[in-house]
């Protein structure tokens, strides 16, 4: 246990814009909300308790949009650091110096896919959830002292709390569902010679074009197209309800058709199992190729 | 003795080139061997071989544990410099002290720091901006902070100024002779380590071409500087090698009596880098003894 912290401090050490990055856009974020734009709120009736409807309040809007910039510059650091947490000691030889170590390569791996898959996400969450705090501290400052002390009216304990475990499952569900993909472009990571992104985008792509011309089946294209569809729809959907219904819509839409969701439809769903599986095969088969390839 | 190294049978192939072809060895506790052969013989390969790092054929056995399988339990009693800074360039250099620290069970952080406070190594800084001289030390520094019974070196100190290569032997040494340590060294400067050695180990092409203790070697070999007129005599007693000094012919014996050299001219033991040239000239008859010819 002791060595696998380690492990993943030292993944933090080298890939620092995993944590720099997130941090940047929370103190951006937080410049934004405290000098840009007027004070204009909601003049609606006041928000009350969180609503069961999937409409959004206009302060659930808010801390959603808050929290988009947090996910999106996290998924792309976790992309180009899984690709590169597997080539890149390779590539300057500093593999001899790690494998010198009395640490095991299903550690090595393990700590490597805890980094990508957990560590970040979950930092990106509490990073949000601290941010939205403090925006809306600012932006209740903002307004009181304009508003001549009034208290702020948007501000929401019990709708921040709930968008916060809204958001939390759905990324429990987005680990899960996406566990197969980092699998997928560690193993490209650690199989690369050369070029890490080449091996990970294109054979997909190419296996995709074969299979449609060859057997007409679209069978790999769906599994990319799923992959790139989700990942463009958490981009630039977010706005409207989705991160509010993430959760239940990702997965189980498919699973399920009609069916409103949940967490048990989502356990359900032998997709979402289908692709553990895939990922722990892909993942046995990195720890091989890390422990047996010998090109440094 | 106890054996800390026994290799049966050891071959490894890449692609068609036999970088390693049926060798077989023993090493035994607290000896210093010095593997000699030259650039691309195989020595780099057998050391990976050793420390698990490279699948092989064969058996390689290091304090009976088969080196490919148990690679991480070796590593707690292996260390392990290679050629090149493989330390990454990026780390820091407290952040590799506490690294060390933190996944190896024998590093003692006190004696690491003993070790760098004789140099001019700035903590914070990272390896990428240390000299080439700097990072060697701090490697030496932790692989000797590591209660380890096996140090294998593959040519620590290729690169480096005298003053550097001074330092990091004599540090060596000491350690050596404070801690019984089993050190396995392949180098190409000889004269500044052979000294050392307590066994020389040289590979050619793959093989052991010799394998004996120093102590041996008096009565293995015999380095005679020929007499004026004796040539023929010496010649007729098949010489290993012949080279010529100061216009006088210099032959190297293997298994002649030195009381059967003893009237052909002035009996010496060879140096182990005459001896290594020996081997090596022996095995492929080429313009060295033909030179001699001519000139006798």
């Amino acid at each position: 246990m002791k060595v696998l912290l380690m492990q993943m401090r030292r993944e933090l050490w080298e890939h620092r814009s995993l944590w720099i990055a997130p941090l940047l856009v929370g103190l951006l974020l937080l410049a934004a909300v405290a000098t840009v734009g007027r004070i204009q709120f909601y003049q609606g009736p006041a928000p009350g308790p969180a609503a069961t409807s999937s409409v959004n309040t206009p302060f659930e809007q808010m801390v959603l949009g808050w929290g988009i910039p947090f996910y999106l510059v996290s998924l792309i650091v976790i992309v180009v650091y899984l690709l590169d947490c597997l080539y890149g000691e390779r590539r300057d030889r500093s593999i001899l110096f790690w494998r010198s170590m009395p640490v095991s390569d299903t550690q090595t791996v393990l700590a490597k896919l805890l980094v990508g898959l957990l560590i970040v996400p979950v930092g990106a969450f509490l990073l949000s959830a601290v941010t939205s705090l403090l925006a809306s501290a600012i932006l209740a400052l903002r307004h009181h002292v304009l508003v001549n002390g009034q208290r702020a009216p948007l501000w929401d304990a019990a709708a921040w709390l709930h968008m916060q475990l809204r958001v939390l499952y759905s990324l429990i569900v987005l680990i899960l569902w996406y566990a197969p993909y980092a699998a997928y472009l560690m193993l490209a990571s650690v199989w690369a010679r050369r070029s890490a992104y080449a091996w990970a985008f294109v054979p997909p792509v190419l296996v995709a074009m074969f299979e449609n011309i060859l057997l007409g089946t679209r069978y790999v294209g769906g599994v990319v197209q799923r992959g790139l569809n989700d990942v463009l729809r958490l981009a630039f959907n977010l706005n409207r309800q989705f991160a509010y219904n993430l959760g239940d819509q990702l997965p189980t839409r498919r699973a399920a058709p009609g069916n409103g969701g949940g967490a048990s439809a989502f356990l359900e769903n032998p997709q979402m199992w289908l692709g553990l599986l895939a990922a722990v095969l892909m993942l046995l088969l990195v720890i091989r190729l890390r422990r047996y390839r010998d090109d440094s | 003795m106890a054996n800390l190294i026994e290799i049966e049978h050891l071959s490894k192939r890449y692609g068609k080139l036999r970088a390693l072809d049926d060798v077989s060895l023993r090493v035994g506790a607290g000896r210093i061997v010095g593997l000699i052969g030259r650039n691309g013989a195989g020595k780099t390969t057998l050391l990976k071989a050793i420390l698990g790092l490279t699948p092989y054929q064969g058996s390689v056995r290091v304090f009976g544990l088969e080196a490919s399988r148990d690679r991480s339990a070796l590593m707690s009693e292996i260390c392990f410099i290679a050629d090149t800074g493989v330390l990454p360039r990026w780390l820091r250099v407290d952040h590799a002290i506490d690294y060390v620290e933190g996944v190896h069970p024998r590093f003692d952080r006190r004696r690491a720091e003993a070790v760098l406070t004789d140099t001019q190594i700035p903590r914070r800084a990272r390896i990428g901006e240390l000299s080439k001289g700097m990072i060697t030390q701090l490697h030496l520094a932790l692989i000797l902070a590591i209660d380890a019974r096996l140090l294998v070196l593959d040519e620590p100190t290729l690169g480096l100024d005298l003053i550097y290569r001074r330092q990091f032997f004599d540090t060596l040494l000491n350690d050596y002779l404070d801690n019984e340590r089993t050190i396995l060294l392949a180098t190409h400067q000889l004269e500044e380590v052979e000294h050392l050695f307590t066994d020389v180990l040289i590979i050619d092409q793959g093989r052991v071409a010799l394998d004996t203790a120093v102590e041996d070697l008096p009565q293995r070999f015999v380095q005679l500087s020929v007499a004026a007129g004796k040539s023929e005599a010496a010649r007729a007693l098949h010489p290993l090698y012949t080279r010529e000094v100061l216009g006088r012919p210099v032959m190297v014996f293997e298994n002649q009596p030195r009381e059967a050299l003893a009237g052909l001219g002035e009996i010496s033991t060879p140096r182990i880098a005459d001896l290594f040239v020996a081997k090596l000239s022996a095995r492929e008859p080429g313009p060295a003894p033909l030179q001699v010819g001519a000139v006798a």
